[in-house]
């Protein structure tokens, strides 16, 4: 189990912040060829981008690749350098049909059978950023065995809704925050919330996370090293919740000596989702 | 590959460098190292700029870099991208550049 | 925000806005320009249309302008993020120019700002102290330049130089050279490379070669950007010739003193008196100020001037050439030019000539 809290977005086109980012110990690192680069750029921050993941300092931090949609011209040439360069995983912008995470995931295969990568080491997630993505969710989110995320990019759906940020508890993201996440609990997967861009609204900020955090989002797309601290807190566990996850551990090993299947704690079943939940509890608390 | 016109790439930003490439006027070779570091790691800089530009089989260039106290990779990355715009080469050869 | 993590720099995170501005087209950017401008004690020039312009939270903090491969009045509101602005300014200049064909810049800068810019990769090349600074982008363009220019070095006690636009090539400029070289163990003869002239550079440095090619202690050299160009001298290549400021002049020979003369040994510099065009006057008399009086790292050059060929009580000028070619009054133009340039003259098309010869 991986905890996926904090995604922090690096331009990859940017030398000084791929060299630095890593001491900000997010969760997982995205470094992007997308958005944040210019097409002029792209070039280069492909090569700086392949330098990034093969660098020791990010060893332990989970690296991940937006590459440019993949009918672009430098979709392909990003697929190529990324998973021959050892990306943990690939983010696919703008995706809206499980055959876009199927076409993906055949590329992927490909190149890890001719650079002799593992089969089936890279992982993929999807990104959400129109109707048709939230439509589509529930089968984006099976269409590969690779996939370990679905992140929903709040700014650019909410285009495509021909609506826009309102504050407070956002009506307009509700239905696309269910969407992603049911999809993503159906198929035992991780989901990302939207990231936060005014940098310097940092209740906004915490606002947003408490959101999320409630209806059940692993993580939160982040563009500011400063958001990174913050995110965690609110995702740490109180004293008492980690209390009762660590009795719930306890329990669950104490049925297994015992030959036991299941087990109860305070009248609550200690079954497997549970478990799970509680050990993801433990991890919270643990890297807080 | 050859360098068949002027090319760029990287910035003046701190953790990167400015690699400017051109045509050899000579036939030769030419690579100018800037620094605030040069003392210390000048060698260093230089090593990895040659060795970058071996691989990708250039013989006759002129590259001046501009150091911001860049890690060796973000050299290795520039000057690639530098040499690569430079030879007008769109496609990469993975094996040559990892 | 005083709980970033280390190492957070704001201008990282796209905190700036950076963007190309035509100032001929938004006067209100240009008043906010100007204003940045005259904070950092510098004059909005008129021949910059083009800027890259910073701001933050719609301010504007800083600026660089640039015209083709010279870039000049570079602001940047003193603070915490100055230096990164300049930066992000230096790359988003370069990457500009560069986009637009132009990758060897120069740079003016007031003196006490040089430091700033080498850390833009800009390289001094002359200065003119507590007034203006002209950089390169180049560590070593200039030295090899002047390396190859050494392999023509002659040896003699007076070495001279001259300078020609020769647009075109006319017997008044063969009377400069030709008393010159008379007064020189070795003359070295330089055209200005701008193709900002009626007649190309190719055209105007073929005609200098073959109406001096009977002279014997004579180097024709090709123009540069060092000398006489856009970058040294840009008030000669104003389209309206208002007084420059002496100060430009003092740019381009400074250059030629410590850098040109000293090369090919040049102690004298020859020039022809001016009574027709203001900024080549100008030039002209503040020649013995910068090429021996002013202070500079290099010894003095002694001015010669040599007095205009008169034809027919008049100064021989190519401005005047050009006038008659526009008339097409080739008699006229022979009285002035060698035979030469004559041939090369009469195969110019122009509309008089047309309209002479019955075309529309």
């Amino acid at each position: 189990m991986k905890l996926r809290r904090s995604m922090l977005f690096v331009p990859g086109d940017n030398a000084g912040m791929l060299s630095t980012s890593f001491v900000f110990k997010p969760d997982s690192v995205m470094f992007d060829l997308e958005d944040a680069v210019s097409p002029q750029e792209k070039d280069s921050a492909r090569l700086l981008v392949y330098q990034a993941l093969r660098h020791p300092s990010y060893r332990d931090i989970e690296r991940v690749v937006r590459v440019n949609e993949l009918n672009t011209e430098y979709g392909m040439k990003d697929l190529e350098m990324a998973v021959r360069g050892g990306a943990d995983i690939i983010r696919l912008p703008k995706t809206e049909t499980a055959a876009d995470i199927e076409l993906l995931d055949r590329q992927v295969t490909r190149i890890e059978k001719e650079c002799g990568r593992p089969s089936g080491q890279t992982r993929v997630m999807a990104a959400i950023e129109s109707a048709s993505g939230v439509v589509n969710a529930v089968s984006i989110t099976r269409a590969s065995p690779r996939m370990v995320a679905i992140a929903l990019a709040g700014f650019d759906y909410l285009v495509d809704m021909q609506s826009e940020r309102s504050g407070g508890s956002e009506p307009e993201l509700f239905y696309a925050r269910a969407a992603v996440l049911h999809a993503a609990r159906a198929a035992g997967i991780d989901a990302f919330d939207v990231a936060y861009g005014d940098v310097n609204d940092m209740d906004g900020f915490m606002r947003e996370v408490l959101i999320a955090k409630n209806l059940g989002f692993n993580g939160k797309s982040l563009i500011h090293p400063r958001q990174i601290e913050p995110l965690h807190k609110a995702y740490a566990p109180t004293a008492k919740e980690l209390a009762f996850a660590k009795r719930v551990i306890q329990a669950a090993e104490k049925a297994k000596r015992e030959g036991l299947g299941v087990t109860s704690l305070d009248g609550k079943m200690v079954d497997p989702p549970v478990i799970a939940h509680a050990e993801m509890v433990i991890m919270r608390a643990e890297a807080a | 590959m050859d360098i068949v016109r002027n090319a760029i790439a990287g910035t003046l930003e701190s953790g990167d460098v400015l690699v400017k490439v051109s045509p050899s006027e000579d036939g030769t070779l030419t690579v100018h190292i800037e620094s605030e570091v040069i003392k210390q790691f000048g060698r260093q800089i230089r090593s990895t700029v040659m060795e970058t530009i071996k691989a990708l089989s250039i013989g006759a260039a002129t590259v001046v870099v501009s150091d911001k106290g860049a890690l060796d990779c973000v050299i290795k990355a520039r000057v690639q991208a530098g040499l690569l715009r430079g030879a007008g080469a769109t496609d990469l050869n993975w094996k040559v550049l990892g | 925000m005083s709980d970033d993590p280390p190492g957070v720099d704001l201008a990282d995170h796209s905190e700036l806005d950076f963007s190309t501005v035509d100032v001929t087209v938004s006067p209100d950017v240009e008043a906010e320009i100007t204003r940045l401008l005259q904070e950092n004690g510098l004059e909005l020039d008129e021949q910059i249309n083009t800027f890259v312009v910073c701001r933050k939270d719609g301010h504007l903090v800083g600026c660089a302008g640039f015209d083709r491969d010279v870039i000049k009045d570079v602001a940047v509101t003193p603070g915490l993020h100055g230096a990164a602005i300049s930066l992000r300014l230096g790359s988003e200049v370069t990457k500009l120019a560069a986009a637009r064909g132009y990758h060897d810049l120069f740079l003016y800068c007031r003196p006490d700002n040089a430091q700033r810019f080498r850390g833009w990769a800009f390289y001094p090349l002359v200065e003119i102290p507590d007034v203006i600074a002209l950089m390169e982008n180049n560590p070593v363009a200039l030295a090899k330049y002047l390396e190859k220019l050494s392999r023509e070095r002659h040896p003699g006690k007076a070495i001279g130089g001259v300078v020609l636009n020769a647009n075109p090539f006319t017997l008044g400029h063969r009377f400069l050279v030709e008393n010159a070289a008379k007064g020189c163990d070795w003359l070295h003869v330089f055209v200005v490379r701008e193709e900002a002239a009626q007649f190309s550079y190719a055209d105007r440095f073929r005609l200098v070669t073959e109406g001096l090619a009977d002279i014997r202690n004579v180097t024709i050299h090709q123009g540069s950007k060092y000398i006489i160009s856009r970058a040294t001298f840009p008030g000669y290549f104003l389209k309206t010739r208002a007084t420059i400021e002496s100060s430009f002049t003092g740019i381009d020979l400074l250059m030629f003193r410590e850098h040109i003369a000293p090369a090919l040994g040049i102690n004298r510099r020859y020039v022809g008196t001016e009574p027709f065009d203001a900024t080549t006057n100008c030039y002209n008399a503040s020649m013995k100020h910068w090429l021996a009086d002013a202070p500079s790292t290099a010894a003095p050059i002694e001015t010669v001037v040599i007095e205009r060929l008169a034809v027919d009580g008049s100064p021989v000028s190519a401005s005047k050439v050009r006038a008659l070619l526009s008339a097409w009054d080739l008699r006229a133009i022979e009285r002035l030019v060698p035979s030469t340039t004559l041939a090369f003259l009469e195969g110019q098309a122009t509309p008089a000539r047309d309209r002479k010869q019955g075309g529309w």
